[in-house]
């Protein structure tokens, strides 16, 4: 009898030895899930306020217009989709992570690259709302002030490639965006709240990238420098003068055409 | 540091920005298709851009729109380019508008200078890495630092930074090729205006940040009236001439300086700002030995130049030293010192300037009216910063109506002249101006500059001139007679034995009364706090006579003091005869009047009564104390103890009760 009673003891300790391990195991699993989720939430929103900020320099030129804004109004809706679930995923993660663990750093360099990206952000925003009001686009003449920088084109593609952003919490949930201008106000507060309540000394974050690490990437060979694309301008001038206008052109013609 | 700017402190508006909002409504009508400049279509290679405007075309544009004439319109459509509205596209790094062909283009709002926000180094190095990745490492030298400075500097935000450059790299990307060249080169412009490469003046490089912004319509609260109101007042209040009187100075002023200003006449050998040879700069060092030409000359223009120039007081300081008046210069000199210097060391040093100068018996005492005087000592009692003002003042006239009209035909002034130099004007092509401006390098920093003041200072006041006016007790004599120069440096002894200034930097200022007790002084005493002048001329006599005397018998205090200060190694006494001093440097000295109010009698009574004089132009009044180591030594080794020192008036007030 007292041989099975131990054998029995010592199975159900066994057990819950194994189970408190799984727990664990498990728990880690789930945080370094939170984290790399986090991870890609912020690759996903630099890529959101890298198309919004592409296509806001075109506010107030001569590609401005009512499609160019309503596409700046859905990618800032989806940039403020991405910030709150992220900060409230990574305030999360902060909190739990206080005793000193291996995935600190990580989720440390995390928090200091969302606020520089909330920041970041938050400049552009302001800026936006300043050319908006500059250049309000309600009336017809309005259209004669927006300055003809030499753009043709829309920013379609840029917005397109913003809303192909994929994060967990996109769809599952649903935020109301508020207006520009209190959006700004929200980051602000936002940014007052984060710098409070998390004790991360910003200056204590090690980045992962090595200086001048990003040009020796050897993507996208074919890009020719804008010096270089410029310089060629120079010799085809010459030979132009100016447009094809011009009423001794007709040769010049020829050479445009070929050049 | 909070990720947000933390200079900011509401102090980001930049001074004389106030126009980039008229600007802006200028380039919106410039860009007006129908009213505006002419704009052409630019051909590149692979595309054709539109919206491209010629230099020539917008100078004819301005001048029409503003009835002005075409160096008129070329200067206002340079400062245009300089602040980034309008970008060239060839020849980028230089912001100025060529009344040519040369293309230009309108640059897009989003990248105009606004006054709200500065302009972010993250933003910069977000650039700089873009930059990076497009040009693959291949940037250009000023890029490469900055970049490494900012990766320094921004190190914890580097994860971020590059994430962002390459998003941004990438949404650029999707557009358009002629809308990327496009976007690229306004990129590019935006940021040569706001980080100039060396070499490039933009306009945006500004000096300090104000806290107001200039563009703001102020609210009319009452505190704006109420500073309204104090400036209307002062204005009011201040003094007028009549406008042929002002309109004749500032003829007087032009025809004066127009060779010497800058911005009218070309400076010798070149100006830096254009050049980028700084060779002006070296030979217009504050204490460079041999001053130009130029320099030299301003000094003539008013006894103010002179001054405020180092070097010009260096050889004013020359002058004086060799006309042995050099107590003024230097009264003036720590006047201005206690003026702009710490605020804790000015009671020390306004002590000390009293002593040294104005005390009666003082090593270097200035002549100075009595009622200056009197007003200077009654505020001594609580000293401030302007406490020296009037007699600064008083000083300042003296040396401007005197010395100063004798130094410019001195032949220290004109061996100065003399030496001068003028160099020969640069001619530099503009291959070598390039090069010049890729060797600028930051000047001295500020606290080496300090250092090297410093040292000059030091150096100033170790072997300062021979300055002395009146030998004293507290004066040492050393035998190749410098004594020294200004209040407190240190004290130059020759032998061991000869007693410390108390005003030496060793010294222990404490404001204590030595007590003598010995019935020779105060049977020699004079007893009261004037001065009577039947006593001098006896005394001096009696001191001459007594030199030439080997030391009598019965030994007089006055005797016993002689001998040991002639044993202690000085000078023959025809060496004291023959100085100068200059008690009073203007006519008919002896404007000392007595302190009247004074409790001097109190303290008196325990100096020694010894007095000797120099027998030279002293007026009576004048009360010398003289060396006595005798004191010294009946007193003890203790010498600290035995210094005696001249006391202020405002300190016996406070340690002896009731005195006078």
């Amino acid at each position: 009898v007292k041989s099975v009673f131990l054998s029995v003891l010592l199975s159900v300790s066994t057990q819950v030895v194994m189970n408190r391990w799984r727990q664990s195991v498990v728990e880690i699993q789930s945080r370094k899930r939170e984290v790399n989720e986090c991870e890609q939430a912020q690759a996903a929103l630099s890529k959101v306020t890298a198309c919004f900020q592409q296509m806001a320099t075109s506010l107030g030129t001569n590609a401005d217009g009512s499609c160019l804004r309503e596409e700046l109004e859905e990618t800032r809706t989806l940039a403020h989709r991405i910030c709150t679930g992220l900060h409230r995923r990574l305030l999360a993660l902060l909190i739990e992570l206080e005793q000193g663990q291996e995935d600190k750093e990580q989720v440390e360099r995390l928090w200091v690259n969302f606020l520089s990206s909330l920041e970041h952000f938050q400049q552009d925003l302001r800026k936006v709302r300043i050319l908006r009001e500059f250049f309000p686009l309600t009336q017809r003449k309005d259209r004669q002030a927006l300055v003809n920088t030499g753009f043709a084109g829309g920013t379609s593609e840029v917005a397109a490639r913003a809303a192909m952003v994929q994060t967990p919490w996109l769809s599952a949930e649903e935020t109301l965006c508020p207006v520009l201008k209190s959006h700004v106000e929200e980051i602000d507060v936002l940014l007052e709240e984060m710098l409070q309540r998390v004790n991360v000394p910003l200056w204590s974050v090690e980045p992962t990238q090595e200086a001048w690490v990003e040009g020796c990437s050897n993507q996208d060979d074919d890009d020719e420098s804008l010096e270089e694309t410029m310089e060629v301008e120079v010799v085809s001038q010459k030979n132009t003068s100016g447009c094809c206008h011009h009423q001794n052109c007709k040769v010049g013609c020829l050479l445009c055409l070929l050049s | 540091m909070t990720i947000r700017n933390a200079r900011d402190h509401g102090q980001r508006y930049r001074p004389r920005m106030a126009c980039l909002k008229k600007v802006e409504t200028v380039v919106l009508e410039m860009q007006d298709p129908k009213s505006g400049v002419k704009s052409q279509t630019q051909r590149l290679v692979i595309t054709t851009i539109p919206h491209a405007i010629t230099g020539e075309d917008i100078v004819a544009w301005l001048a029409n729109r503003f009835k002005i004439d075409a160096l008129e319109a070329r200067a206002m459509g340079t400062m245009m380019v300089a602040f980034g509205y309008i970008y060239p596209l060839q020849d980028h790094k230089r912001l100025i508008l060529k009344p040519d062909t040369s293309l230009y283009r309108f640059q897009t709002p989003y990248f105009w200078p606004a006054q709200q926000w500065p302009v972010e180094d993250t933003d910069y190095a977000i650039y700089l890495a873009k930059r990076n990745i497009r040009k693959k490492g291949m940037l250009e030298l000023y890029e490469q630092e900055q970049y490494n400075n900012l990766y320094k500097w921004l190190n914890h935000k580097w994860d971020f930074i590059v994430m962002q450059a390459k998003e941004q790299y990438r949404a650029g990307k999707e557009r358009k090729k002629p809308d990327r060249v496009v976007f690229d080169c306004q990129e590019r412009a935006y940021w040569v205006v706001h980080r100039p490469p060396p070499g490039t003046v933009s306009a945006m490089d500004y000096g300090h940040e104000r806290m107001v912004d200039p563009n703001v319509v102020e609210k009319k609260t009452s505190e704006y009236y109420r500073r309204i109101i104090m400036f209307t007042q002062q204005c009011i209040m201040r003094p007028r001439v009549k406008s042929s009187v002002s309109i004749g100075a500032l003829v007087k002023c032009s025809t004066t300086y127009k060779e010497h200003d800058p911005f009218l006449h070309p400076c010798l050998p070149s100006n830096p700002w254009l050049t980028d040879d700084i060779t002006y700069w070296n030979l217009n060092m504050p204490n460079v030995e041999i001053p130009t030409k130029m320099r030299v000359e301003r000094w003539t223009f008013s006894f103010g130049e002179l001054l405020s120039d180092p070097r010009g007081r260096a050889d004013f300081r020359l002058f004086l030293k060799k006309e042995f008046s050099g107590e003024n210069l230097a009264f003036w000199e720590g006047c201005e010192d206690l003026k702009w210097g710490a605020a804790e060391t000015m009671k020390e040093k306004a002590q000390q300037i009293y002593k040294t100068f104005l005390a009666r018996g003082a090593p270097r005492w200035i002549n100075i009216d009595g009622k200056t005087m009197e007003i200077t000592v009654k505020g001594l009692a609580h000293p401030h910063r302007y406490v020296l003002d009037a007699a600064q003042t008083h000083i300042y006239m003296l040396m401007k109506k005197d010395s100063y009209g004798r130094y410019l035909k001195s032949p220290v002034f004109k061996e100065t002249q003399r030496r001068a130099i003028a160099p020969e004007a640069h001619r530099f092509s503009d291959a070598q101006l390039e090069q010049n401006g890729k060797r600028r390098r930051p000047s001295l920093s500020p606290i080496i500059l300090r250092q090297q003041e410093e040292e000059q200072k030091a150096k100033l006041a170790a072997s300062g001139p021979v300055d002395i006016t009146q030998l004293c007790r507290f004066t040492a004599p050393v035998p190749h007679l410098a004594v020294y120069t200004g209040i407190c440096e240190a004290q130059s002894t020759a032998s061991p034995g000869l007693m410390t200034l108390p005003n030496s930097a060793a010294c222990p200022s404490p404001i204590s009364v030595a007590i003598d007790s010995t019935p020779a002084s105060e049977r020699r005493f004079d007893g009261n706090g004037g001065p009577s002048s039947s006593h001098f001329p006896s005394i001096a006599e009696a001191s001459v006579s007594e030199e030439e005397n080997q030391p009598p018998v019965p030994k007089s205090r006055m005797a016993l003091s002689l001998s040991k200060l002639l044993r202690r190694g000085c000078n023959a006494p025809s060496v004291f005869a023959s100085l100068s001093p200059k008690c009073g440097v203007t006519s008919g000295g002896g404007k000392v009047q007595p302190l009247g109010v004074e409790p001097l009698a109190q303290p008196q009574s325990r100096r020694i009564a010894n007095f000797f004089q120099i027998k030279v132009d002293i007026p009576p009044e004048c009360r010398i104390y003289p060396i006595d180591s005798e004191d010294e030594e009946d007193d003890g080794p203790d010498t600290a103890r035995g210094v005696k020192e001249i006391i202020c008036p405002w300190e016996t007030v406070t340690k002896q009760d009731g005195a006078g």
